[in-house]
């Protein structure tokens, strides 16, 4: 068993990735700069466990004493290895494969980390081809305090999940994605502010929405937030194939 | 391992060649074969879409546990097969024998030897383990270990592109790392019994690794490394990842990005960010200025050389070789080092 454990646990792991990239959804966990690679090792290690299963022979019984630290320490020891297989299989097989939520958003601190871009780029922005920002442009000429005459006669046209606002629930919810520059490890939210009064009664924290609208000074007198999206309507959507942005 | 038990452990070995029937390459084939279709069928019946009735926070969880272990799994799997190069198909001593004699000289290329193997930090722990057991000793790896996720050319291509010169941090960096690395491994190789540094079970690999059993031909060789690092490694990834996840959902990142503009907690404070999040030094650059002007330059360094060094995954990694003592002792040495280079940076530029 204890020498099985490395090809099995493998194996549940290529499994996986294979899968993954198969379905279009290594993206919920990382980098797009690593699909091919990932999926190449992945490959490899799949010739490297099934040329183990053929040529590997049963382990004498003095390295499996030693594996174990001895008859004793034996029980203890395969009861954890299965248990890590099984936590393995039910998390990369079982269960099905999903984003990162508002609780992570919580407790990541929405916009106050990330601007993802550097001043100069997002100065590079101005000017740039409006129809075509993403929730991350937006947020970083947001975040960068270009003023209300900026904004006030642009129209943006994002897709985002909802997330509430902290300091204005009720009025103010966030279309937001995560900026992921490894894996969802280190995803960190970014969101533009939207005005909506009792947006909760129509949609769901965590699902999906177009909008497309103006900038406009936030109404809320309690919101942190001084410039917002004021929608006439907003359209309930899938969640996109790529979630996070790059 | 006492003398008695070596002596029962013998007479159990002469037992089993007489009771063992030997199953056949066949049989074990299909057997392999059979569970990889039922685990390729698990996942096919398996619900694709959904939300398993978890809570969000349970939700997230699984969510960043799976992505240590997707991200990572690859540089592990790439690390072992260098190992299994460096142990079964290069020549005996290929690469020790280039090595300079002097000791320190040794360490230095040594820890420039991730120039020639740009891995991911968690690839670098088989590899090591495997040119251990070809005969480096426990300092030297450990220098290996320490400088060659920082002296990478991945990991400086990608600190000059996020930092270019400012403020002296990819210097630092690649000074601190280089010097840090050194320095550890200075103090072990003064150690009186450095094999007390290693866990029994690897030294128990080692030994054998180096007279018995060892099954005939590089093919089946390379096999049997690759079920033994697998299993050394693979759980330690598991549970790592499973750490980190849980780290992640219950310390909130807000707390310690408060603290960025403070000249000494600041350091501290991306010490610890650097310590839970268990990123890859390839990209932490980029994750790092993804914060944007939040924090002090010497505070980015603290982060930037102390945590491709240690961090939850890499600890759980280590463990697979070294002992929980030594592996407190290396943590507190780079940690203070780390901790002092951010905070000169932070007061001297």
């Amino acid at each position: 068993m204890n020498q099985w454990q490395g090809v099995l646990l493998s194996l549940v792991g290529i499994i996986a990735t294979v899968w993954l990239g198969i379905t279009g959804q290594l993206g919920l966990y990382i980098h797009p700069r690593y699909f091919v690679f990932t999926i190449i090792m992945a490959v490899i290690a799949a010739v490297l466990v099934v040329v183990a299963f053929a040529v590997v022979p049963r382990p004498s019984d003095e390295e499996a004493l030693l594996d174990t630290g001895g008859r004793r320490g034996r029980w203890l020891w395969s009861a954890g290895s299965v248990l890590i297989i099984v936590a393995a299989v039910v998390a990369l097989l079982v269960l099905p494969p999903s984003t990162l939520t508002s609780a992570t958003v919580k407790q990541r601190d929405l916009n106050g980390s990330a601007s993802t871009l550097t001043q100069a780029e997002a100065s590079g922005l101005v000017g740039g081809d409006y129809a075509a920002f993403t929730v991350r442009d937006w947020s970083s000429l947001l975040r960068q305090g270009a003023g209300e005459d900026f904004f006030a006669d642009k129209t943006a046209t994002v897709t985002g999940f909802v997330t509430p606002d902290k300091s204005d629930p009720e009025n103010v919810f966030f279309v937001a994605r995560f900026f992921v520059s490894c894996c969802a490890v280190d995803a960190q939210p970014i969101g533009i502010p939207v005005y909506y009064p009792g947006w909760q009664d129509e949609f769901k924290t965590d699902s999906w929405v177009t909008i497309t609208s103006g900038f406009k000074m936030n109404p809320s007198a309690i919101s942190d937030e001084q410039i917002v999206l004021v929608p006439d309507t907003i359209t309930p959507t899938e969640r996109p194939s790529e979630p996070y942005v790059y | 391992m006492t003398p008695g038990r070596r002596r029962k452990l013998t007479y159990d070995v002469h037992m089993s060649q007489t009771l063992t029937v030997r199953r056949g390459p066949a049989l074990r084939l299909t057997l392999g074969l059979t569970i990889l279709a039922a685990l390729i069928l698990t996942r096919i019946v398996s619900p694709p879409t959904g939300e398993a009735g978890m809570a969000d926070a349970v939700r997230d969880f699984v969510t960043l546990s799976i992505s240590v272990v997707i991200e990572s799994l690859p540089f592990v799997f790439l690390g072992i097969m260098l190992s299994i190069v460096v142990q079964v198909w290069l020549p005996e001593g290929y690469l020790l024998r280039r090595l300079p004699r002097n000791p320190l000289a040794r360490r230095v290329v040594l820890s420039l030897l991730g120039m020639l193997l740009p891995v991911c930090e968690c690839g670098n722990v088989p590899l090591a383990r495997g040119l251990m057991a070809r005969g480096l000793t426990v300092a030297e790896s450990m220098t290996f270990l320490f400088a060659a996720p920082i002296l990478n050319p991945v990991t400086i291509i990608t600190t000059y592109q996020a930092f270019g010169w400012d403020d002296g941090i990819l210097l630092s960096r690649i000074l601190g790392g280089f010097l840090i690395a050194n320095l550890v491994g200075w103090i072990y190789s003064r150690h009186p019994r450095p094999e007390s540094l290693l866990t029994p079970r690897f030294q128990d690999t080692c030994a054998l690794g180096d007279h018995h059993g060892q099954p005939t031909g590089k093919m089946r060789r390379s096999a049997v490394l690759f079920t033994q690092e697998t299993s050394a490694m693979l759980p330690a990834l598991f549970v790592g990842a499973g750490i980190a996840g849980l780290i992640q959902v219950g310390v909130s990142r807000e707390v310690l990005v408060a603290m960025g503009g403070n000249p000494v907690w600041s350091v501290l404070a991306l010490m610890v960010l650097a310590f839970v999040i268990a990123i890859c030094s390839n990209v932490d650059a980029f994750f790092i200025l993804s914060f944007g002007g939040t924090f002090m330059p010497g505070a980015i360094v603290a982060f930037l050389v102390f945590g491709p060094m240690i961090d939850v995954k890499m600890l759980a990694l280590l463990r697979t070789t070294f002992t929980a003592k030594t592996l407190l002792q290396v943590t507190l040495v780079i940690g203070l080092c780390s901790a002092t280079l951010g905070l000169a940076v932070n007061f001297l530029v």
